[in-house]
């Protein structure tokens, strides 16, 4: 089912696809015609008619053999072009079905697995329509009208071609499900054995040449290289012996039609028609050879398309919030008061004006606000677990108004990163978490992340430069406001260093040490504004030296009326003013 | 368009063979396919001559009916027909598993050649590139040559082989339909090289926009927790779909010119069969020619232009493939580091090869692989400990450390502080000769252990992961490494995913940590290396850490931790403390001694006294500076700005011992 509907996704639409079809089935068609009919014209020809008689055939001969070159080459075109169309929209509706998912559903997921998943397999996906879908319709309709126009001539001859046809179709499906039935699991887990063995020779480089174990790891990756190569080859043998399978039908077709028909050329249908019917058996099985391709692409599109599904379609574990309900824009919208719905901006598709006059207002909520009264975030009795386990934050309750700072301490494995997760949404929790006095499940996941900024202990630089990694953050930034923002973060020296804004992080930050990684982040978080600002350990892997520095930078550069969190496990410089400390 | 890349063929050396027995395959298959046709239209013309002959007048028909064989035969030409049939299934299916096997080999022989190259090197050599790009190009790239070795080379063989045998045929048989052929096939090399040129310009450029969009799929999916928290990654599904969107445009403008060269192939063999269809045909209503030699000709016809058709095909499958190979020589070659590091690899290379047969031994493997980066003097010339000799660092001809000049004695535990960015990793990857010093010198007397700031995890056990580089990792040994460092709940046959995945942060950084523990054990260690080893864990944690690193440098071992970490610093003998690189004047700065000083082994007392002086007076202001006294306004951020020569160095070490009363004066 969930199969079908990745299977779906990468499949065109009926209007893209048809024109391709069509051009297929003229193209193929034209192929046998030409086979057919020049076989034909030379047989006729034997019998001497006058010249004009064969006319016909001659024109024929021509359209068809500019015909079957034209359509191809339109086919190719029309069809591909379908596909990558097709695969826009595959790759972003992957990642659509996938983004709820995580951070709290795939956190251990391996990376591998996910660089197979998402790049391979997705991008393997486009050959459904274009190595599965195209060439069985093509080459089933060929094939049928081809028995089909045998047939009108001798019915005989129609039923040896359909018989070896299916004949060799069913050999053809028994052997490939026989020798390569297995292999296909069998390839993907060594095609990705095999990456995640090149992977750990580059990603661990500096740790296999120090112990003295790179000649190890060339043993594991040869040992992955030999498993893939041995999968390879038994596919290779299922594959050849289907094609071997093709020529011989195509000659035990033709044999076989020539043996049964040959008493009756000349009268129950004419010699060049005979010559014709005996020769077409080859023109067909090329085109039927495509169905056994197409069966082959079919197997290996399909467990990519399982597992694309797996971490993309199914049942959403119960520890994973879902979006309350859309609304309409009007119902949905809240009376937006105070500074939150100014900076923090609301989710999609909300719109956070003043709701109509008279228009009740309804769930849910378009943006949590700041209201009087009652403490900006407030927690009762909270519980948090990760999907399948259980909760690593039990019973915690908590209150804090605007302008506060909050340290939460706790040992590793206390749980403080999950109840980071849990506050910014990305994990259910159970208890009460109310934002402005409304309680947090009724916004949407992106409306409470709009309130609360979770600045992560480990953030992700994007391979890009600085500004594009700083600028998603706040998209009105300018080059000027990028800048300060770094001054303030203690990176003003580092990124004129670097020739400014423009200069690369590189992959998952390589080219960027630790503490300057975390600064960017800051960096981000900062010019974000949120409300309420979770720091996760923002000195991590931060100079204890000028942690103290960068704390009061950052807290300092916080508007007086916002919350902040501040999860740690170190020590706080003393003029740091904090509302309330709790151990987890 | 090299119909064939000498590079790679000289990488098919042991697939030679392999392609020589696919090529007699070919011949083998072309002879069948001949047989085939003549068996096919011998028979045809039997059945159909008789025919004709109550229709021809008293004049006959010239010589449509020359050479026919009489009905009766009928049975045995199809016994022949089936014959060739069935050999030329064979022999084709014997091309396919040879092709096959030809391109495995190929395939082990380049990726051993580029893991060889890059083993020799330096792991701070492929450091600007990406990972994952590696991976890709070692792993996907180098299966898109398969395209190329069991697609591409078997049919430029067979055409090279079977077309020259297919026309002569034809040629043979009637010399006009050879002549047809032949005037046809020059067009096809001339439209192909036209095409060919075109094609491959644009498919590099094309094969270089799919790797950056599937580089960057993987970072968005990577980065997803981190667009969600700026709720950005509605836009991000909205840019995959306008940059695939945009690669779909290009591809198919590619497509159009590429998609041309089958089409001229096509149109190619597709013609000359009218071509020689008519000509027969109206040869044959004049009687200038035999009905049989008429459909000989006409079958043989099409598989002439089978073979060269099939190679542009496999071709255009493969071109992904050529790019890709691109890449890999690219990494044979060194051609993807800078020249100062291709230096230093040639070197490394060089050195490694005389090492290569006794890795076996794991004591030998710590100094051979190390040895390769040569940055380090033979262990035997340098002083006991680890000495850095007025190192300076750089990376791309950008000073990143240094000049700094300090020494690890044997039994002692020295903490390297230093603000972000100033270096430090740097002088570890230098000490273990990852990376050459630009000036100085770096020594250690014996094999060092390192943990690095990444855990760097492997895929397998617990236990390969702890011993990783022994060949007999001894459980008992990594049992007690891991209860050192507090994982007594990590069972030894565990099995960890690509990069260590299934362990928690802190788990896997102490995982790392109990590896060098076992490292130093293992080979005798004499220098233990640890960087952040605390930054993942809690304060219990970081006390085993602590115990640790106490422990090897009570074993006698030179023992130098990078930290930034209060209680790291304060349980260390001493701090030295970097500032960032300088890259005109020869600054250092100094280290100064804690009170822990005199607990710490006599020799130690006298080395960083010798060695702290000259720094240490050259800036006496910055160590008078209270610890409380706000750092100068105009350099708020000390370990982003290079120091001025002139301006005093803040003396950063009594605030760490006033914000953490040290626990040793404590204790006396």
């Amino acid at each position: 089912m969930s199969v079908d509907t990745v299977l779906q996704r990468a499949t065109p639409s009926r209007r893209r696809a048809l024109p391709g079809q069509l051009l297929g089935i003229l193209s193929d068609g034209a192929a046998v015609g030409l086979l057919a009919l020049s076989m034909w014209l030379i047989t006729r020809s034997g019998a001497q008619p006058p010249i004009l008689h064969l006319t016909f055939a001659i024109v024929g001969v021509r359209a068809l053999a500019i015909g079957r070159a034209a359509f191809r080459y339109a086919e190719r075109l029309s069809s591909h072009d379908a596909a990558l169309f097709q695969l826009a929209k595959l790759r972003a509706d992957t990642f659509t079905a996938l983004v709820p998912r995580v951070p709290g559903a795939i956190e251990s997921s391996r990376r591998g697995e996910i660089l197979a998943t998402f790049v391979d397999d997705v991008d393997q996906l486009q050959d459904h329509p274009l190595r599965v879908r195209q060439p069985l319709i093509v080459s089933l309709t060929v094939t049928a009208l081809t028995v089909i126009v045998v047939a009108i001539a001798s019915p005989v001859a129609a039923l040896i071609l359909a018989s070896v046809l299916a004949l060799a179709a069913l050999v053809g499906a028994w052997l490939a499900r026989r020798i390569a039935g297995q292999s296909d699991r069998e390839l993907a887990d060594a095609r990705s054995g095999l990456t995640d063995a090149l992977l750990d020779r580059f990603a661990s480089a500096g740790v296999l040449a120090a112990f003295g174990a790179l000649g190890a790891q060339r043993a594991r990756i040869e040992a992955a290289e030999q498993r893939l190569a041995r999968v390879l080859l038994t596919r290779t043998r299922a594959a050849g012996l289907t094609g071997a399978l093709v020529a011989l039908g195509a000659g035990v077709a033709s044999v076989a039609t020539l043996l049964a028909v040959a008493p009756q050329a000349g009268e129950a249908f004419s010699v060049p028609v005979f010559a014709a019917i005996v020769v077409v058996p080859a023109a067909v099985f090329d085109v039927f050879a495509q169905v056994f391709a197409a069966l082959t692409a079919r197997r290996t599109v399909r467990s990519s398309a399982e597992r694309v599904a797996r971490l993309t379609a199914g049942e959403l574990p119960s520890e994973i919030p879902v979006d309350p309900i859309a609304s309409t824009p009007a119902s949905a919208a809240h009376v937006a008061a105070g500074p939150a719905a100014a900076t923090s901006g609301a989710a999609p598709g909300a719109v956070p004006a003043a709701a109509p006059a008279g228009v009740p207002v309804a769930a849910p909520v378009a943006a949590p606000v700041a209201a009087p009264g009652s403490p900006l975030l407030e927690v009762r009795d909270l519980s948090v677990a990760h999907p399948g386990g259980d909760a690593v934050i039990t019973g915690l309750s908590f209150a804090l108004q605007a302008g506060e700072l909050l340290v939460l301490t706790g040992d590793s494995g206390s749980g403080k990163s999950t109840l980071a997760l849990g506050l910014s949404r990305f994990l259910e929790y159970g208890g009460s978490y109310r934002l402005g006095g409304v309680e947090a499940r009724e916004f949407t996941g992106a409306a409470v992340r709009g309130f609360v900024g979770l600045c992560e202990q480990q953030p992700h630089l994007f391979n890009t430069d600085i500004r594009q990694n700083l600028k998603f953050a706040r998209e009105d930034a300018t080059d000027e406001e990028l800048l300060e923002v770094l001054e303030r973060v203690g990176l003003g020296e580092w990124v004129r260093a670097r020739g400014g804004l423009d200069a690369q992080v590189g992959e998952r930050g390589a080219l960027v040490s630790g503490g300057q990684m975390q600064r960017i982040s800051l960096a981000r978080v900062i010019l974000a504004d949120f409300p309420v600002v979770i720091l996760d350990e923002p000195t991590a892997g931060v100079d204890q030296l000028v942690a103290d520095r960068l704390l009061r930078d950052l807290l300092g550069a916080i508007p007086a009326d916002r919350a902040v969190i501040l999860i740690t496990h170190t020590d706080l410089p003393t003029e740091i003013p904090v509302s309330a400390r709790l151990a987890l | 368009m090299k119909p064939l890349d000498p590079r790679l063929l000289r990488f098919a050396g042991a697939a030679r063979s392999v392609f020589a027995l696919g090529a007699l395959l070919g011949v083998v298959r072309t002879f069948a396919i001949i047989a085939w046709s003549w068996f096919l239209a011998q028979a045809i013309a039997a059945v159909a001559i008789p025919v004709y002959e109550g229709l021809w007048d008293s004049a006959g028909a010239g010589r449509v009916a020359e050479g026919v064989y009489a009905p009766g035969s009928l049975p045995w030409l199809a016994a022949g027909a089936l014959a060739a049939a069935i050999v030329r299934a064979l022999a084709g299916w014997g091309m396919d598993v040879v092709a096959a096997r030809g391109a495995v080999r190929v395939k082990a022989q380049l990726r051993a050649a580029a893991l060889d190259a890059l083993d020799a090197r330096s792991p701070e050599a492929t450091a600007g590139t990406p990972d994952a790009k590696l991976a890709t190009v070692l792993g996907r790239g180098l299966d898109a040559l398969d395209g190329y070795f069991s697609g591409y080379v078997p049919q430029f063989i067979l055409a090279v082989v079977a077309t020259p045998i297919l026309v002569a045929t034809v040629l043979f048989s009637d010399l006009l339909s050879g002549v047809t052929v032949l005037l046809v096939f020059p067009v096809i090399p001339l439209f192909m090289i036209l095409i060919g040129l075109a094609t491959q310009s644009v498919q590099g450029k094309q094969w270089d926009q799919l790797q950056r969009l599937s580089a960057s799929f993987l970072d968005v999916v990577e980065g997803l927790p981190t667009l969600k928290i700026f709720r950005r990654e509605q836009r991000q599904a909205a840019r995959i779909e306008r940059e695939t969107e945009e690669y779909r445009s290009r591809t198919m403008r590619v497509l159009r010119v590429t998609f041309l060269s089958g089409f001229v192939l096509d149109l190619a063999g597709t013609f000359s069969i009218a071509l020689v269809a008519v000509t027969v045909g109206t040869r044959l209503v004049a009687g200038e020619f035999p009905l049989a030699l008429g459909l000989f000709v006409l079958l043989v016809l099409p598989e002439v232009f089978v073979p060269i058709r099939q190679v542009g095909a496999a071709f255009h499958d493969s071109t992904e493939g050529l790019a890709a190979s691109e890449d890999v020589f690219a990494l044979i070659e060194g051609k993807d580091m800078p020249e100062e590091a291709r230096e230093e690899a040639r070197e490394g290379s060089s050195a490694a090869s005389a090492d290569e047969p006794s890795a076996e031994l794991a004591g030998r493997e710590a100094t051979s692989v190390a040895d390769r980066g040569l940055a380090r003097p033979t262990p035997a010339s340098a002083p006991p400990g680890l000495t850095f000799s007025d190192v300076r660092l750089s990376r791309g001809g950008r000073p990143v450390a240094g000049p700094v000049r300090f020494a690890v004695e044997p039994g002692e535990f020295v903490a390297l502080a230093g603000p972000s960015g100033a270096g430090k990793s740097s002088l570890l990857a230098a000490a273990l000769g990852f990376l050459a010093p630009a000036g100085g010198r770096v020594g250690a007397s014996g094999p060092i252990a390192w943990a690095g700031q990444q855990p760097g995890l492997i895929q397998g056990t617990l236990l390969e992961n702890v011993a990783l580089g022994s060949n007999t990792p001894d459980p008992a040994l990594a049992r007690e490494m891991l209860d050192r460092l507090g994982l007594h709940g990590l069972e030894l046959d565990r099995q960890l995913g690509a990069q260590g995945s299934g362990l928690s942060g802190g788990q896997a950084q102490r995982v790392g940590i109990a590896r060098a523990l076992y490292r130093a054990e293992a080979v005798g260690a004499d220098v233990v290396l640890l960087d952040e080893p605390s930054s993942a864990l809690d304060a219990a944690s970081e006390a085993l850490v602590i115990d640790a690193a106490r422990a090897e440098a009570g074993r006698g071992r030179a023992v130098l931790v990078v930290s930034h970490r209060p209680a790291l610093l304060a349980a260390a003998n001493r701090i030295v403390e970097i500032a960032p690189a300088e890259p005109t004047a020869a600054l250092m700065h100094a280290e100064a001694p804690t009170q822990a000083r005199a607990e710490a082994p006599a020799e130690a007392q006298s080395q960083p006294e010798a060695q702290a002086q000259p720094e240490a007076q050259a800036q006496p202001e910055a160590q008078a500076q209270p610890e409380a006294q706000p750092q100068p306004e105009a350099q708020p951020q000390p370990e982003a700005q290079p120091q001025p020569e002139a301006q005093p160095q803040p003396q950063r070490q009594p605030r760490v011992q006033a914000q953490t009363p040290d626990p040793q004066e404590a204790r006396s």
